[in-house]
């Protein structure tokens, strides 16, 4: 956005040139990816939300409904229960991967020896596929012989039984999820602390601040963009989460663990419900909008109110 | 003061110590079931080490499940979905960020949008578009697909924008045309930021589970995150015995090593992509 001027001032000395013939080049250059955009991701899109209107089963043809759909997920239990998952595993991971993330962030950007070795290894299950996560993390949470339960009980703590109760399943997943994620946030949190300039924290020292004063005044608010961005990703992928349920759990015991994705899975391509199932999609992705203007103002006005 | 410095070293590697032991274990206990006999797998105790390795889950896998199939289906398509992004997105990412032309905004705002835009609204409409087609369960379901993600353009372009344009204008000077100046000056300028946007969408395709899912039938085209996610057959609370968890952890072992040893031969470019996307996109 910042460089747009210079941009436009070649463009309108190369157009006066030009001004007479209508120039095809920039549409040869834009069409592939157009073509591409429309047909697989745009129209797509589009076609979701049309199809949220109707009652749509796999063979037959579909019929225009109109809100119906809308109105049916007011009484769908099912919903409701996929609606709160979602909520609390939300309201939980982000927190944790946020504070986490930071501190570790924080912790592994100090001038000692042995850094790297931590990033590399806090990074290192980020890169393991979501699948490959989900069954390790089956077995480790593993009621009778799982890996954590046995360290649990080093400890003298009793077994708990992670992903079989209605009351952990969602808490394994959970724990699963920052185990595996937190090594993105915390790369993001490094990158931002990394464009701190140093001599912030010297001016800084020289005038009499503690560590506390430093975090408080030159940290946090010089960290707020990264801030912003990183729980603007984390908050988008939390109201996604469906992998590792769908390997971990399948939405059980019950409806325990169903989150949104997972029952727009279910149902859009197990009960081939075309029609609800797209109208589940964009229930979520009004909600993702609703956050992303609700956390873009907050920022706006915690941005002005720092001024 | 010398006390204090010490206790501080002290703290340092002990709290150093756990993270690096709490990221890792996990990968450790895989690796240590992998190659335990099936007898020693349900124990009560911890052991670290087999007390008799050995390599017969691994065997079982690839005597089970046609894992290298699935390993060679995905780069297969990771990788051709990787060269269509660069291609699509530096030639696009560039004519958005240096030239006017009618509809340019347009274009622009709605790759934005389509950012906010979550893929679950478009894998009905994208099922039903393949199976007229005829075209569900092949490389091409996959592929395609990829070529219209909005994030690569978004940040060719913010990178484009961000270098001087010097060159190109001295290139047009001396009478090179758009698509010359874009092969021979911008491509190799624009090196970084191609490198981070090969990097994502490797990433994303390699891991990409809920499209190929639900697009794929079988083996032969089956990508490996969905390929793996067959190991679970057993589900909590139906398990019986562990025998599955030898093989479930060495089909792990086989799926994850290879991008866990790549990233630590190429951490650097890898925690770079990321940041660079993260940040400055």
């Amino acid at each position: 956005m910042r460089v747009l001027p210079r941009a436009r001032t070649t463009d309108t000395q190369q157009a006066a040139g030009q001004a007479w013939r209508f120039n095809a080049t920039p549409y040869w250059f834009v069409l592939p990816y157009l073509f591409f955009f429309v047909v697989f991701r745009l129209g797509p899109s589009i076609a979701g939300l049309g199809i949220s209107f109707t009652n749509w089963a796999a063979i037959g043809t579909p019929q225009w409904v109109g809100l119906a759909n809308f109105q049916a997920m007011t009484r769908d239990p099912r919903l409701a229960d996929a609606l709160r998952n979602t909520a609390i595993f939300s309201l939980v991971t982000v927190p944790l991967l946020i504070v986490l993330g930071l501190a570790l962030a924080l912790f592994l950007n100090r001038q000692k020896p042995g850094r790297a070795l931590g990033r590399v290894a806090v990074f290192t299950p980020y890169v393991i596929m979501s699948t490959v996560v989900g069954v390790l993390w089956t077995w480790l949470l593993d009621k009778d012989f799982g890996l954590v339960n046995l360290a649990l009980s080093s400890f003298g703590l009793g077994k708990v039984p992670w992903l079989v109760s209605q009351d952990w399943a969602l808490l394994g997943i959970v724990l699963t999820t920052v185990w595996w994620t937190v090594g993105y946030n915390m790369v993001l949190f490094l990158a931002g602390l990394q464009d701190i300039p140093a001599e912030l924290y010297e001016a800084a020292r020289i005038d009499g601040a503690d560590s506390l004063g430093l975090f408080r005044h030159i940290t946090i608010p010089l960290l707020a963009p990264t801030l912003f961005l990183v729980l603007m990703l984390t908050i988008i992928n939390s109201f996604q989460v469906f992998d590792l349920v769908f390997v971990m759990t399948s939405g059980g015991p019950g409806t325990a663990t169903l989150t949104l994705v997972q029952y727009i899975y279910t149902t859009g391509f197990q009960f081939l419900k075309f029609g609800y199932g797209s109208a589940i999609a964009v229930l979520l992705f009004v909600i993702l909008v609703v956050f992303a203007v609700v956390q873009t103002r907050a920022y706006r006005r915690g941005l002005s109110g720092a001024q | 003061m010398q006390n204090s410095k010490l206790l501080g070293n002290l703290v340092w590697y002990v709290l150093l110590g756990v993270i690096v032991v709490l990221a890792l274990a996990p990968i450790g206990w895989m690796l240590s079931t992998a190659f335990k006999p099936e007898a020693q797998i349900a124990t009560t105790e911890i052991v670290w080490i087999p007390r008799t390795p050995t390599i017969e889950n691994f065997t079982k896998v690839l005597n089970n499940y046609p894992i290298l199939r699935w390993t060679g289906n995905s780069l297969l398509v990771a990788t051709a979905a990787t060269i269509l992004v660069l291609f699509l997105d530096s030639l696009a990412g560039y004519a958005l960020a240096r030239m006017e032309f009618r509809g340019r905004n347009l274009i622009f705002m709605l790759t934005i949008a389509m950012l906010f835009v979550p893929i679950q609204i478009t894998v009905i409409p994208l099922f039903l578009l393949f199976s007229r087609l005829g075209l569900t369960d092949s490389y091409l379901a996959l592929i395609l697909p990829v070529g219209g993600n909005v994030t690569g353009v978004f940040l060719m372009r913010q990178f484009f924008l961000s270098i001087p344009s010097d060159l190109e204008d001295a290139a047009r000077v001396d009478g090179a045309n758009a698509l010359r100046i874009w092969w021979s000056v911008v491509l190799p300028l624009a090196r970084p930021a191609l490198t981070a946007v090969a990097i994502i969408t490797f990433l994303s395709t390699w891991n990409s589970f809920f499209w190929p899912l639900i697009v794929t039938r079988t083996d032969a085209v089956r990508t490996l995150p969905v390929g793996v996610a067959q190991f679970m057959s057993l589900r909590p609370g139906m398990v019986q015995g562990t025998q599955a968890f030898g093989q479930s952890m060495a089909g792990a072992v086989m799926a994850a090593l290879p991008p866990i040893i790549v990233f630590m031969l190429l951490q650097r470019y890898f925690i770079e992509g990321i940041s660079r996307t993260g940040i400055k996109g």
